[in-house]
């Protein structure tokens, strides 16, 4: 009997310290099941290609549409940019105005609150930079007097207060007319807005159908391996390990579908590159597409598999619980 | 060890499965539960592995009252516990050396420490030779003790076995009831509930035996039918 005993304990030396786990070793094995898992997953996407490409691709077309919309605003908000700068508010001085008179102006300008900078043009110096660009300077010399006014140049912070900086502006004295000419630059401003909401509009629909493309497909692979969850549960698997392996698998969805849309989009970038960089050269425009950059891609990537595995958690959410061994 | 305290078990549909039902099992002691089929000999088991809760009624493990641990402990309590299944539950699509590996796996013991004890396992019930085989291709009594090894692998303090010979023929169970008797030698606590009279007799151990949800008989000698 003896004989039994030490040959069915293993090692009888082991003894009782044979069944103790040290925390150190449990860690161990925990971390080693984590690299176990993923590989496993990973390899079980690859064992059924068709199905797994399948998945990822409907997840890679949900998250390029959102993204090219996204960066297509991005791009306009950039070459609107530029012409943010030029929004500027002309004020044009009664004639005759004294210097001193000038310089008050100038000092009120400065004080109105959302203004980032003035600037005075004088009379002569618009004439003289009339005479330059125009190409109608000799028609000047004509002229008995200069016919142009004392100006300033004012820049605002923002497009948004521009509107009613001119009405402040009017109610200045000495100031003879205002001009503003940004009301299509407030409606770009407008459209983009609603670019944007539409960005996250769509983004909420089709991250909501990746979830359930995940979980369906999730849902399957747990169907499939009903035998296998419910052997783990009877010999003392945890709600957590046997989560596991589907977790990895809608996380590795994800990433993949991300990837594949970040190709998609990189492509797509190429293939407008092209027209664009025509259009821009006809503008005399510096412009050309920015593409999704290394942030971007990270971005991409980690919203991917955010929704890959929340979509691989509620499926099993909802699956697991149902599979008790019986 | 394991102690039933007039234990009840009524399933929704309103059936009554184990009605006030008491022993106690000391740790190391063997005993058979027998009884016709419906007479609750399943529902006892599934009590003891917590996969049903008792309606009214104590069972007590170690000393323990488990009749409220909560459901993050129900693992735990389950790597305590080793089961051999009439259908022995194997998986077909990895090697008898996965199948048995399973319980220490999940625990998580070291690859190494885990090579070892399937490796001891499988000697135990005699498969050794086996270890890379899908379990598939193996005999029925050879399954059975496949599932025998995965039970016992990470040394439960407690065996269960649900008619572990039923699909078996005499020679064969005879055999598989041997290895049981092993593992009692060895201070576990073996409890196999099956119909098979002839066998359990020939076992000269104390026999259990449940009639529509009541303790009819507990004793060594077994004379009923």
């Amino acid at each position: 009997m003896a004989a039994t005993k030490s040959k069915t304990r293993d090692g009888g030396q082991r003894g009782a310290r044979g069944q103790m786990l040290s925390r150190v070793d449990k860690w161990h094995s925990y971390r080693l099941h984590h690299q176990a898992t993923l590989k496993n997953s990973t390899l079980k996407i690859l064992r059924e290609p068709l199905q797994s490409l399948l998945t990822i691709l409907v997840i890679a077309i949900a998250l390029t549409l959102p993204a090219a919309l996204y960066l297509s605003v991005e791009n306009i908000r950039q070459l609107s940019g530029g012409v943010d700068a030029s929004a500027q508010i002309s004020v044009f001085v009664k004639k005759g105005a004294r210097e001193s008179a000038l310089k008050s102006l100038t000092a009120k300008l400065e004080g109105l609150s959302g203004v980032a900078s003035v600037t005075y043009i004088s009379a002569q110096d618009a004439r003289d930079e009339f005479e330059a660009l125009s190409g109608f300077g000799s028609a000047l010399q004509y002229l008995d007097e200069n016919p142009l006014p004392d100006s300033f140049l004012v820049q605002p912070l923002l497009i948004g207060d521009a509107t009613r900086l001119v009405t402040e502006i009017r109610e200045l004295k000495l100031v003879d007319d205002v001009q503003l000419d940004l009301e299509w630059l407030q409606r770009l401003d407008g459209l983009l807005d609603m670019g944007r909401k539409l960005v996250l509009a769509l983004g909420a629909a089709l991250g909501l159908g990746v979830i359930l493309v995940v979980g369906n497909t999730i849902r399957l692979a747990i169907q499939s391996r009903r035998d296998e969850i419910t052997v783990v549960k009877m010999v003392g698997g945890t709600d957590a390990y046997v989560r596991r392996p589907f977790l990895y698998s809608g996380l590795l969805f994800g990433m993949f579908g991300a990837l594949i849309a970040a190709i998609f989009l990189t492509g797509l970038g190429f293939w407008l590159a092209g027209p664009v960089n025509k259009l821009a050269l006809l503008y005399q425009s510096q412009f050309s597409i920015s593409g999704l950059g290394f942030s971007g891609f990270l971005v991409l990537l980690l919203i991917g598999g955010g929704v890959g595995l929340i979509g691989a958690w509620l499926a099993v959410g909802q699956h697991l619980r149902n599979i008790q061994p019986r | 060890m394991i102690r039933f305290d007039n234990l009840c078990k009524r399933y929704e549909s309103g059936y009554e499965a184990l009605r006030g039902v008491s022993f106690e099992m000391d740790a190391g002691e063997m005993a058979f539960l027998t009884g016709h089929s419906g007479a609750g000999k399943s529902t006892l088991l599934k009590l003891l592995m917590l996969i049903e809760r008792p309606t009214s009624g104590n069972l007590l493990i170690n000393g323990k009252n488990i009749n409220r641990l909560p459901h993050s402990k129900v693992p735990f309590y389950r790597r305590q516990v080793g089961v051999v299944f009439q259908n022995h539950q194997l998986l077909f699509d990895r090697s008898v050396f996965e199948n048995v590996a399973l319980p220490l796996q999940v625990a998580g013991y070291s690859q190494g420490d885990i090579g070892r004890r399937v490796r001891a396992a499988l000697d135990t019930v005699g498969l050794l030779d086996r270890e890379k085989h899908n379990p598939i291709t193996l005999s029925g009594g050879e399954q059975q003790r496949v599932g025998i090894a995965r039970a016992v692998v990470h040394k439960p303090k407690i065996l269960l076995a649900d008619e572990p010979t039923g699909n078996l023929d005499p020679q064969l169970s005879a055999e598989i009831m041997a290895l049981f008797k092993r593992f009692q030698d060895v201070g576990v606590t073996v409890l196999v509930a099956s119909h098979d009279i002839n066998l359990i007799n020939r076992m000269d151990m104390r026999i259990m035996r449940l009639n529509q949800g009541q303790m009819e008989q507990d004793g060594v000698s077994y004379g009923g039918y």
